[in-house]
């Protein structure tokens, strides 16, 4: 149950990385990073932060952003969001 | 030859007694310093409550910043019963170190570390106190113990900081000093020779001042992080600063712009405009609160800004039109080059008088163009300018194409006799380097820029 959640999550964040970060073509895994993507700096870094809130309706902090270090890190975290807010 | 066990000790005394010889008050203060960020840290870490913990991380950052503040304001004015103070020896970057640690407990990035010493050694490591880079403490400590020496790599690191220290940025150095010493006695091929040359110095100096410090860290089994990655090569002022500096840059977008972003990103457009502004303008002040570096700031905020809105647009239009994305890149690269280059002579100049003057007559009058820049090379010297321009067209060259990883490829496959050859020249380009070092230490040799941050 867990895993596909999470493996949900991580389909429902990939248009949304495509979409903030303008590469169609973009894959997303547990460990990539923001060096591993072109456009991903922080500028747009919270662009991406915003757009996950929205989708999924939930309320990042600054510490929990801040502590973030890759893909698969966002998509737990975006799962506890889920979890505590049902 | 040191114990592993004992090496962090060894480069603890070694980077005290590196700041002592620089005044033993500042050591104290330091030590102080250090040992209340250490307690800090762990007040943090062991904290009973989440509130508990904001509270001290809180007081950490207001006693940090107000050092700092402190330091920078009695600087520039006289306090009763002080004076006029000196900066300690690399304040800006010691502090901003201690800054990072207590707010990575408190994000939960790091735990606190359980011993003073190597976290005392992490702060005043000798290589990197005088001009950074900023090494995060974490970073530091998860290099311990200190690896074997990692001479191969470190010492030609050194040599090519030294290299461009003495050929290049001293080289350059007068022509500054010239310009910018005398703005308003001045025509306009002069002003335009101080324009386009201080940004080279300035590069060729703080570049060569991370190379040296990064080489010396390698000396000591513990490898820095890069500051610099061609920066006026940037196309875009977004570009420039993710090369410029990068250990400040990274640190602010990490603990000022992200924290920003993050409170007013509600606020849309406005909210990234503040965010990007503010962060700039601590970039800027970072060096010193004065009147030049506060136009510096705005200069680079206003293009820095403009350049986040119109991100989406051109990156549209260039899909569109994709023959013209070399153009835009080129186009690009020159503004970025000479709004970088106007706001840095807001950076150099004694006063904000003097760099409008220096603006707005650089392109008047550039008939006497001919026996202005004759002059100018005989008051500086004509074979110091060749020697520096030369110099600056190979510094760009070799971190273009970098000539040390291709050799590192390649020397395995190459005959022996090659390898020796290279070897034997390498030793010799050492041995002139520290002979360099050595006689320029008696001589004119400029001080490092960045040192007095």
């Amino acid at each position: 149950m867990q895993t596909s959640s999470k493996s949900e999550i991580m389909e429902t964040l990939t248009p949304i990385f495509r979409e903030v970060f303008d590469d169609p073509s973009l894959v997303l895994r547990d460990d990539m990073t923001a060096a591993d993507v072109e456009k991903w700096d922080s500028l747009n870094h919270i662009d991406l932060i915003v757009a996950v809130e929205r989708k999924f309706k939930i309320k990042f902090v600054t510490r929990e952003v801040a502590s973030l270090k890759n893909v698969g890190e966002l998509t737990d975290l975006t799962y506890k969001k889920l979890v505590a807010s049902r | 030859m040191c114990p592993v066990r004992l090496r962090i000790f060894f480069l603890l005394l070694l980077s005290y007694a590196f700041y002592c010889t620089w005044s033993v008050k500042a050591a104290i203060a330091l030590a102080a310093m250090t040992f209340v960020t250490f307690f800090a840290g762990k007040c943090i870490g062991d904290a009973a409550s989440e509130h508990r913990a904001g509270i001290t991380v809180f007081f950490a950052i207001v006693l940090l910043t107000a050092y700092l503040a402190f330091f920078k304001i009695a600087a520039i004015v006289s306090i009763r019963g002080l004076g006029r103070l000196v900066m300690p020896l690399g304040v800006s970057f010691y502090t901003f170190k201690l800054l990072s640690y207590v707010i990575d407990i408190y994000w939960g990035k790091i735990e606190p570390t359980p011993h003073l010493l190597p976290f005392a050694a992490s702060i005043a490591f000798f290589p990197q106190i005088v001009a950074g880079p900023i090494q995060r403490p974490a970073d530091f400590l998860e290099q311990l113990p200190p690896s074997s020496v990692m001479l191969t790599k470190g010492l030609p690191r050194l040599v090519w900081g030294i290299a461009k220290k003495v050929l290049v940025a001293d080289n350059l150095a007068p022509v500054a000093t010239y310009v910018f010493g005398r703005v308003k006695g001045l025509h306009a091929a002069e002003l335009l020779a101080g324009f386009y040359l201080f940004p080279l110095q300035l590069y060729a100096d703080f570049s060569a001042l991370t190379d040296i410090a990064i080489g010396m860290g390698l000396l000591f089994g513990i490898e820095g992080p890069e500051n610099f990655n061609r920066p006026f090569t940037a196309s875009s002022i977004s570009q420039f600063w993710r090369r410029w500096h990068m250990s400040l840059t990274r640190w602010l977008a990490d603990y000022l712009f992200t924290p920003l972003r993050m409170a007013t990103r509600s606020a849309g457009t406005a909210g990234l405009a503040f965010s990007i502004t503010l962060n700039m303008l601590a970039i800027a002040l970072w060096h010193g609160l004065t009147l030049g570096y506060l136009v510096f700031g705005l200069i680079n905020a206003a293009y820095l800004v403009a350049d986040a809105f119109t991100l989406w647009q051109r990156g549209r239009f260039f899909k569109a039109h994709p023959k013209l994305d070399g153009l835009g890149s080129w186009l690009g690269w020159l503004l970025t080059l000479h709004v970088v280059f106007i706001a840095l002579v807001f950076f150099r100049a004694r006063t904000n008088s003097d760099a409008i003057w220096l603006l707005s007559h650089a392109w008047r009058g550039l008939g006497s163009a001919r026996s202005d820049l004759t002059q100018l090379a005989a008051v500086v010297g004509a074979r110091s300018l060749a020697v520096a321009l030369a110099g600056y067209t190979v510094l760009e060259l070799a971190e273009r194409y970098r000539p040390d990883n291709w050799w590192r490829r390649v020397e395995p496959t190459v005959a022996p006799w090659v390898q020796w050859s290279v070897q034997a020249a390498f030793i010799v380009a050492v041995a002139v380097g520290l002979f360099m070092l050595t006689v320029r230490a008696g001589g004119q040799q400029s001080p490092f820029l960045y040192q007095v941050f």
